[in-house]
């Protein structure tokens, strides 16, 4: 039997063993239903049906009035439409178009939006203000726009609220929708890449335990070399990962998409690709680490003291991710995508909020597979050195020396 | 056949093997006895090649331990090893295929085994859930399911109940009748000395009786047990080559130097009464393996 046909049958072994574990089938199962109806829930509601910048705004006479910046001077019938669409405005004069980009950018003035009459209505991009701005944006040009077929009937115009007319420009370049989504799919993706790497290299020091501690690993290397051993079972459990990550984010991604196509923005999707190689190179760095440091003990309860400087380094690069995720463009998250160990979390977040070159994610991913590649070698060897020494913990050296 | 040479190993300043020499034959059932801590285990995994001896070398035909040769041995290691999540047929596939068989001869040699040492209804069974009885013919079946060339166990016969030790035994016997060099290690000595056709006594690292059990027996010191009705004073005028062995009332037990022959000591014992009972014996295995210790001790 040659070396892939072996690591095959390893991985093989390893697959169908998780599978058939009712408890890590039914976790996962559970846990696809769970997200599953909670993307399904805003159809449901039907939060994505009058979404499109039409929200009625209260009739709360007590809440303050709705502050909108102002290029020049609306006249009476226009304050009236918007007055109709969003109940009382307080207009706040803003000098020219360059004044209004920066009166938006900053958010200090707390303009929803800003109107420059008969021509524009102008939004802020970014940030979790978007939404609101790009609705309230909306359903302004949707006032002025009846303002003009219905000159003076302030009452009517709020009755019918037809099809805007005037044109949204967003200022800078992007797209509000797309930026809220982006933001989220890089919480979400920096969230799941810790949590499944962490699950993952648990499951793979556990596996390793179990077959040293069992000792069936004494049969296993006498047919196997421990290396292709080592191999076998990281491919397995990196199969499974892959599936469950599937099973887990696949069905809610086909509810939102059917439900919300239109509202997804596209690049949620090159996203979703992103999330999933970065979870093959983190896994790929971290899942050695996992097998080398697992061949040195022999009881499960040992297994998180032994995980302890995979854990700090999974945690320092989820954290280092967050910290990309809030300033994307920073040099702290440029340098830290190209460390090895915070590559996949910051690269994720640089990916999902700053646009990086493709040479950027290459080298990022280039770099970290090239540490998983040396880390591999010496995890194997300390593999070699520590699997067949039952007892006490096995010191790295002592693994290392393989006597 | 398989050869160690000059076996050392050491582990920190304990010294396990002190150049270890044994032979084993294809054909050959061997005993590998000695007290707990002279080195049986660590010798054995050298044999099958998971462990590296400090100096010395293990040859098998005439060539190195490389894996081709380590996928043709069956080994049971001292601390059982199986999945214990995994059912007892697919495991026995499983290791069948990773010693190199394909799939189908794979399957044919579980079934075999499971139904040769009667664990027919407990082949979809894991083997967490079994007896430890049964998840010792599961090692067994383990150790066989490749059809190796080399049997290497390491006390296969500890926990067994007396049948469990009949099937075990005789699986051995029929595997080294059909030319499989089979070697096994046990502080069971009785059972050792009625199944094997040859013993390796080790002590301290070193192999310090080995040969045939018949020819070994039949080179020790006899044994003659006399039982007389005129007291024992006879047993103050012992020729040379004559020791006292053990002495119960009137019965007393005399131990032969080779070439020593019984009517002296017959003779001897007449003189002061009569001879109501007497019994020529062969030593037992126990008794050659504690000659064989305590004169390893002495060297």
């Amino acid at each position: 039997m040659n070396a892939l046909a072996t690591v095959w049958l390893i991985a093989e072994r390893e697959v169908r063993q998780r599978l058939r574990s009712k408890l890590f089938v039914g976790t996962t199962v559970v846990l696809a239903v769970v997200l599953t109806v909670l993307a399904s829930l805003p159809a449901f509601l039907g939060a994505f049906a009058p979404s499109d910048g039409r929200d009625v705004p209260s009739d709360d006479d007590e809440r303050s009035a709705l502050r909108v910046g102002v290029l020049g001077t609306l006249t009476d019938d226009e304050v009236a439409s918007l007055e109709a669409a969003f109940g009382p405005i307080e207009q706040v004069p803003v000098a020219d178009a360059v004044a209004a980009e920066e009166v938006l950018q900053d958010g200090q003035e707390g303009l929803a939006f800003v109107v420059e009459p008969g021509e524009r209505v102008l939004v802020a991009p970014g940030g979790n203000l978007l939404q609101v701005g790009s609705a309230a944006a909306a359903r302004a040009a949707e006032a002025l726009a009846l303002e003009r077929v219905f000159p003076g009937e302030a009452e009517r115009i709020g009755e019918v609220l037809a099809r805007p007319s005037l044109p949204v420009v967003q200022i800078g370049d992007t797209d509000p929708a797309e930026a809220a989504a982006r933001l989220v799919v890089a919480n979400v993706g920096v969230v799941f890449l810790f949590a499944v790497l962490i699950m993952y290299a648990s499951m793979i020091i556990n596996g390793v335990i179990e077959e040293k501690g069992s000792r069936v690993v004494e049969l296993l290397v006498e047919a196997v070399p421990v290396r292709r051993l080592m191999t076998g079972k990281l491919l397995g459990l990196g199969l499974v990962g892959l599936a469950q990550t599937l099973v887990l984010f696949g069905p809610p991604l086909a509810v939102l998409v059917l439900t919300a196509g239109e509202l997804i923005p596209s690049a949620v999707g090159g996203l979703a690709l992103a999330i999933t190689g970065w979870f093959i190179v983190g896994y790929a760095l971290y899942a050695v680490i996992a097998a080398g440091l697992g061949s040195l003990v022999s009881r499960p309860e040992e297994a998180q003291a032994v995980l302890t400087p995979a854990n700090v380094l999974m945690v320092a690069g989820y954290l280092v991710g967050f910290a990309a995720i809030n300033a994307p463009t920073s040099r702290l998250a440029v340098i830290a995508s190209f460390v090895p160990f915070s590559a996949p979390y910051a690269m994720l977040a640089r990916q999902a909020l700053a646009s990086p070159a493709w040479w950027e994610v290459a080298l990022a991913a280039g770099s970290t597979l090239a540490t998983a590649a040396v880390l591999t070698v010496v995890a194997a060897r300390i593999y070699e050195g520590g699997i067949l020494r039952v007892g006490a913990r096995v010191k790295l050296r002592e693994a290392w020396s393989r006597r | 056949m398989l050869h160690l040479d000059g076996l050392e190993r050491r582990f920190g300043s304990v010294i396990a093997l002190a150049g270890l020499d044994l032979t084993i034959e294809p054909g050959e059932l061997c005993g590998f006895v000695g007290p707990n801590g002279a080195g049986k285990t660590t010798a054995m995994r050298c044999a099958v090649g998971i462990s590296e001896p400090d100096a010395g070398q293990v040859r098998w035909r005439g060539g190195p331990i490389d894996l081709d040769v380590r996928r043709r041995i069956g080994y049971m290691p001292e601390e059982r090893g199986l999945y214990p999540k995994m059912r007892v047929h697919e495991q026995l596939v499983y290791l069948a295929r990773l010693h190199g068989l394909a799939r189908r001869a794979a399957e044919d040699g579980a079934r075999r085994w499971i139904d040769r040492l009667g664990l027919a209804e407990r082949r979809d069974s894991a083997v967490e859930e079994l007896s430890l009885g049964n998840q010792q013919r599961v090692q067994l079946a383990a150790a066989l399911v490749h059809d190796p060339e080399l049997l290497v166990l390491d006390e296969p016969f500890s926990g067994l109940d007396p049948l469990a030790v009949d099937v075990m035994s005789d699986v051995l016997r029929e595997r080294a009748d059909a030319g499989v060099a089979v070697v096994f290690s046990s502080h069971q000595l009785d059972l050792v000395e009625d199944l094997c056709r040859t013993v390796a006594v080790v002590s301290s690292g070193r192999v310090v009786l080995r040969g045939p059990v018949r020819e070994l027996k039949r080179a020790g010191e006899r044994r003659l047990r006399l039982e007389t009705t005129g007291g024992v004073r006879w047993t103050e005028r012992l020729p040379a080559g004559v020791t006292i062995r053990g002495r119960r009332g009137n019965e007393v037990t005399v131990s032969l130097a080779p070439g020593v022959e019984p009517g002296s000591v017959l003779d001897l014992v007449r003189g002061d009464g009569s001879l109501v009972g007497v019994r020529l014996e062969e030593p037992r295995l126990s008794e050659l393996f504690r000659d064989a210790l305590e004169a390893g001790v002495e060297a």
